[in-house]
């Protein structure tokens, strides 16, 4: 059955059997939802950071995986994928007021005490609405981005890869998951002497958010 | 050089290497891509997209909160 819609945007199959996505597709939609490779790597480093210790970030990871899952299901099951719409453009941004608002959250952020209540919240709520900014697109939306070289994609891959496994190798080498090591560093116990102090902290933070803004516009 | 000494100088020829990679990224007819081009590949789907920013706020996270 085909019937005008009252918009008048054309006509609208309400054809309830032809609508209705075949129940024998959950499943395989389901389990392609789960074996995304960043839906699976997000889920992991959710569940081991959050029995490490760090509730906080195990659920905003996790939270992450999940709403990747179901949207990637919804989309296997072939519901209709809404067109991608940045919530603002970042041309539209003046620069100065990007340098202006990181350079004020960094301040007054950074004079929060580290792994603070106060620094936790502000952290997440930026961090959870940056979530949602990329959800919705690029700040920045233009062309496909062109293919990579393969031996050029390897040589990023290569350094990124070996980067987080001798990262992995420092954690490990630690007396224990929570007990640093001066022998074995990881890069936050490196980073500790500069963080530790409100200029440090400031200047970690304005880097962090500027390569937030950075990456939304990718 | 101690074990110590010896984890900081492979971190530095990490970013030694990202420095490098970079630096041969900006000739003309380089195969390697800079590394912002990378970034605008990995993060063209939304899965893509939301993970690379999944990650950067997990950074914030395990740097400065709790």
């Amino acid at each position: 059955m085909v019937e005008r819609s009252p918009g008048g945007n054309g006509p609208q199959r309400i054809d309830g059997d032809a609508a209705r996505p075949d129940a024998t597709a959950v499943l395989p939609a389901a389990l392609a939802a789960l074996v995304d490779p960043v839906v699976g790597i997000l889920l992991l480093a959710g569940i081991f950071d959050g029995i490490s210790g760090n509730p906080i970030h195990g659920v905003v990871l996790c939270g992450v995986a999940f709403a990747l899952a179901v949207d990637g299901f919804g989309r296997r099951r072939g519901e209709p994928t809404p067109r991608a719409v940045p919530l603002f453009h970042a041309e539209r941004v003046p620069t100065l007021l990007v340098v202006a608002l990181a350079t004020a959250f960094a301040f007054v952020v950074g004079g929060f005490g580290r792994y603070s209540w106060p620094a936790t919240v502000v952290v997440v709520l930026l961090g959870t609405a940056a979530v949602v900014v990329a959800w919705r697109g690029s700040l920045r939306p233009g062309q496909e981005p062109a293919k990579l070289d393969p031996a050029g994609a390897l040589s990023w891959a290569s350094v990124f890869i070996a980067l987080g496994l001798w990262e992995l190798t420092q954690l490990l080498l630690q007396p224990s998951l929570t007990t640093d090591s001066n022998a074995h560093p990881t890069l936050s116990v490196l980073s500790d002497p500069v963080l530790g102090t409100h200029p440090g902290r400031s200047i970690g933070l304005f880097l962090w958010a500027a390569f937030g803004w950075f990456l939304l516009q990718r | 050089m101690s074990s110590h000494d010896l984890t900081i100088a492979v971190y530095v020829l990490f970013v030694l290497c990202g420095v490098g990679l970079e630096l041969l990224a900006s000739g003309k007819r380089s195969r390697i891509p800079p590394l912002r081009d990378v970034f605008s590949r990995v993060m063209r789907t939304r899965s893509g997209r939301v993970g690379v920013v999944a990650g950067w706020a997990w950074l914030g996270l395990h740097f400065f909160a709790r």
